[in-house]
């Protein structure tokens, strides 16, 4: 089965019809959707700020990171869920919007950026901990962590204006 | 926000002028903007909050977490109120209408009096040694006011 016939038969599901047509699911799950977003990039913003040397200079960067892990979890899973039940409120109009695929690949390559850094630089966090700036490999992961979250929140409000 | 309307009513001519009401880009990208700001407002928020209630950063002092904050906070802010009043200008007379407009711009004026006030003195230096007490129930305050802000604000663009 291709995609779009997926796309197709998702959106003749009974919960994909509802989602669509009743009136306050989708403005409900949008909102928690964006809520969602502020607080996990929030959290995972100020951790780039403060492994830049640009905020909390006082606090340890593992506190920093480490501190917030759990709550970031949480703020992710509920992005994923409403984000999954927004896209599945319209397949075929998601499936064509280019700003859709291009939020989503951000949001993986954004993934794969913090995964490198966990289990790459950040090892070695005890030797760094406390410098008011982090090294420049450590850094560098910072920066395109921070870019992305902007070009994520960019391209996710133009989904609505494609 | 006043100070735009009161500009706006002036020169009631200048609207249509506005490059937010002239190319239809424009509006989406400095919500964009104002996103990112409140994503910002959002993390250094909830950070504060958290280590008032007694959850976390405890190794660090309450005033400390504060004063590293503050210039992100500020950033956030002055970030909101500049992008927040140019989106208004856009359709001025519109929001004015909207009832989610007039209650976020009620929340926002108490979140921010409630953060120069309240938050302020919790975060006091003085306060540090002593026990989280009173502080507690004004950080849920303040995250509740903040949320709150947020929601009404998303309101706007449905109704």
């Amino acid at each position: 089965m291709s995609l779009l016939s997926f796309c197709q038969w998702l959106s003749q599901t009974p919960l994909s019809i509802w989602l669509r047509e009743a009136a306050y699911p989708f403005p409900v799950l949008l909102i928690t959707h964006v809520i969602s977003i502020a607080l996990f990039g929030g959290m995972v913003v100020m951790g780039n700020l403060r492994v830049l040397g640009k905020a909390m200079r006082d606090v340890p960067v593992s506190q920093v990171i480490g501190q917030f892990r759990a709550w970031k979890w949480v703020a992710f899973a509920i992005l994923l869920v409403s984000g999954t039940l927004v896209a599945m409120s319209d397949p075929m109009e998601y499936y064509s919007n280019v700003m859709w695929w291009i939020s989503l690949g951000v949001l993986l390559v954004a993934g794969l950026n913090a995964a490198i850094f966990r289990y790459g630089v950040y090892r070695s966090v005890a030797a760094w901990d406390e410098a008011a700036i982090a090294p420049a490999g450590a850094r560098r992961w910072a920066g395109v962590s921070l870019i992305l979250w902007i070009t994520m929140i960019f391209a996710g409000r133009a989904i609505a204006f494609f | 926000m006043l100070l735009a309307y009161t500009i706006l009513q002036a020169h009631p001519e200048a609207i249509p002028l506005n490059p937010i009401a002239r190319w239809e880009w424009v509006f989406p990208v400095v919500e964009s903007i104002h996103i990112c700001g409140f994503t910002l407002l959002v993390g250094t928020i909830v950070i504060l909050d958290l280590r008032l209630l007694g959850l976390r950063l405890l190794r660090q002092s309450i005033s400390q977490v504060a004063r590293d904050l503050a210039p992100w906070i500020w950033t956030g802010i002055v970030l909101q109120l500049t992008t927040g009043p140019y989106l208004f200008s856009g359709d001025p007379y519109e929001y004015v209408q909207i009832a989610a407009f007039r209650t976020k711009m009620i929340l926002l004026l108490l979140a921010l009096i409630f953060h120069f006030t309240v938050i302020r003195m919790a975060t006091a230096p003085s306060r540090d040694s002593a026990p989280l007490g009173w502080r507690r129930p004004a950080a849920v305050v303040s995250l509740g006011l903040w949320v709150s802000v947020m929601l009404a604000g998303m309101w706007i663009g449905n109704l």
